[in-house]
């Protein structure tokens, strides 16, 4: 896996450039190609019932947008990097779909994308939306979060989630491809309430042994390649556990991974990592099982 | 014959504005929404003269400069770039490539940034041009 060349959804409101600047640190784990896109919402320019299809103002917002990428291209393009840019006009999760498969890109950026209270009930989130459609890493951005400042190196302390699957295996691939952007990855496994309460003491702490073990073995694989990594065990709701975890050793990013699931899935049985994308302070990273 | 200038933009207002200058000043023109589009065009059509700008999809104007002006094939097309990225940055980018490894490359024949006036871009093509 390789993190050369990543997709940076703004839509001017919730994704500023310090997001971007922030992004940087990857440079350091081989990026160099930056892909902008701003989606304008269909109906700022069209579906208004008299007024036909506004072209002027669609010149208007495309000239807006345009002008801020040019901005923000500068300093990337002195930098040595190669940059372009989208500015399209539609519904924001298909555009960023179809943008990360011309482009080829490694990892999309995106702040988290609420709905309207009734719409989001039905649908999930537009977040929720792309997680379960998607099969690239997505970082996810809280621009809602107290500070309102994005870190200057959210990779610095990563917090791993890990639940032996196949995602797991994805997320450590795909951490070692940020190697130079990471300074310290926390390794947490959370075991679940359920799986501990009717199991004697002894399976208890066969339980723990084991999980100490694979968690020593992922440690390894780290630290064979420089990584400062320490493990943790939590026992809990997953939920819960990794927001603790992550306050406990000053994480400054979450890395989960995620199966596809349908919408209906998603809505009965949830998932632990679209749950935090969508209510996490910090920037979550979700490594799809699916990802190349 | 009419000389082909090829008008590499992702903008389609700016296609049209640069498509009239073009026909208006008997030249043939080419047109590219972007800079992998571009680089076929060159291939295919080796046109006499490029209108080329850089924040575009695909690959930017300045990867598609770097990549003509290096190549022996098409390094002598006179380049005149029309942009709204500033041309301080223009060279800085180029700067930048060459301190990665590639070669130092000249400078476009002529920069105009965007927006301009169809009188001083067919002025700049005709003193390229004749």
């Amino acid at each position: 896996m390789k993190v050369s060349k990543i997709l940076f959804v703004s839509e001017f409101e919730e994704l500023w450039l310090d997001a971007l600047q922030s992004l940087m640190a990857l440079r350091k784990a081989g990026m160099n190609n930056v892909v902008f896109l701003h989606v304008i919402s269909r109906d700022k320019v069209a579906m208004r019932r008299g007024a036909g299809y506004l072209k002027q103002e669609e010149r208007k917002l495309k000239e807006i947008a345009d002008i801020r990428f040019i901005d923000w291209a500068e300093t990337l393009f002195e930098e040595g990097m190669e940059v372009v840019a989208h500015i399209a006009i539609g519904n924001i999760v298909p555009k960023i779909l179809s943008v990360a498969e011309i482009e080829g890109v490694d990892l999309i950026i995106t702040a988290r994308r609420k709905r309207a209270k009734l719409e989001e009930l039905y649908a999930g989130s537009e977040t929720s939306d792309l997680l379960r459609r998607t099969v690239k890493p997505v970082l996810i951005y809280n621009y809602l979060s107290q500070s309102g400042k994005v870190g200057e190196n959210p990779f610095e302390r990563l917090l791993l989630g890990l639940d032996w699957s196949v995602s797991s295996e994805k997320i450590l691939d795909y951490v070692l491809a940020l190697k130079g952007a990471v300074k310290r990855v926390d390794i947490v496994h959370v075991v679940g309430e359920k799986d501990v309460a009717k199991i004697s003491r002894m399976e208890v702490h066969k339980l723990e042994r084991s999980n100490k073990k694979r968690l020593d073995e992922v440690c390894d694989i780290l630290a064979n390649e420089r990584f400062d990594a320490r493990p943790h065990l939590y026992i809990g709701k997953v939920e819960e556990q990794i927001q603790k975890a992550a306050s406990e050793h000053r994480t400054t990013m979450l890395v989960l991974g995620a199966k596809r699931r349908s919408i209906w899935k998603e809505k009965w049985s949830g998932s632990a990592a679209h749950s935090l994308a969508d209510k996490s302070d910090l920037p979550v990273l979700i490594v799809p099982a699916e990802v190349k | 014959m009419a000389k082909k200038v090829l008008n590499v933009e992702d903008d389609a207002d700016i296609r049209t504005f640069v498509t009239t200058v073009l026909e208006e000043n008997g030249y043939t023109p080419i047109m590219a929404i972007d800079g992998a589009e571009g680089m076929e065009k060159v291939k295919k059509e080796r046109p006499d003269l490029i209108i080329l700008d850089i924040l575009m999809p695909r690959e930017s104007g300045i990867k598609m400069y770097h990549e003509l002006k290096l190549d022996p094939s098409f390094k002598d097309i006179p380049i005149v770039m029309l942009s709204g990225v500033s041309k301080r940055t223009f060279l800085r980018s180029q700067a930048a490539l060459t301190e990665f490894g590639d070669e130092t490359v000249p400078e476009p024949q002529a920069y105009l940034e965007k927006p301009v006036e169809p009188e001083d871009l067919a002025e700049t093509l005709k003193k390229i041009l004749g």
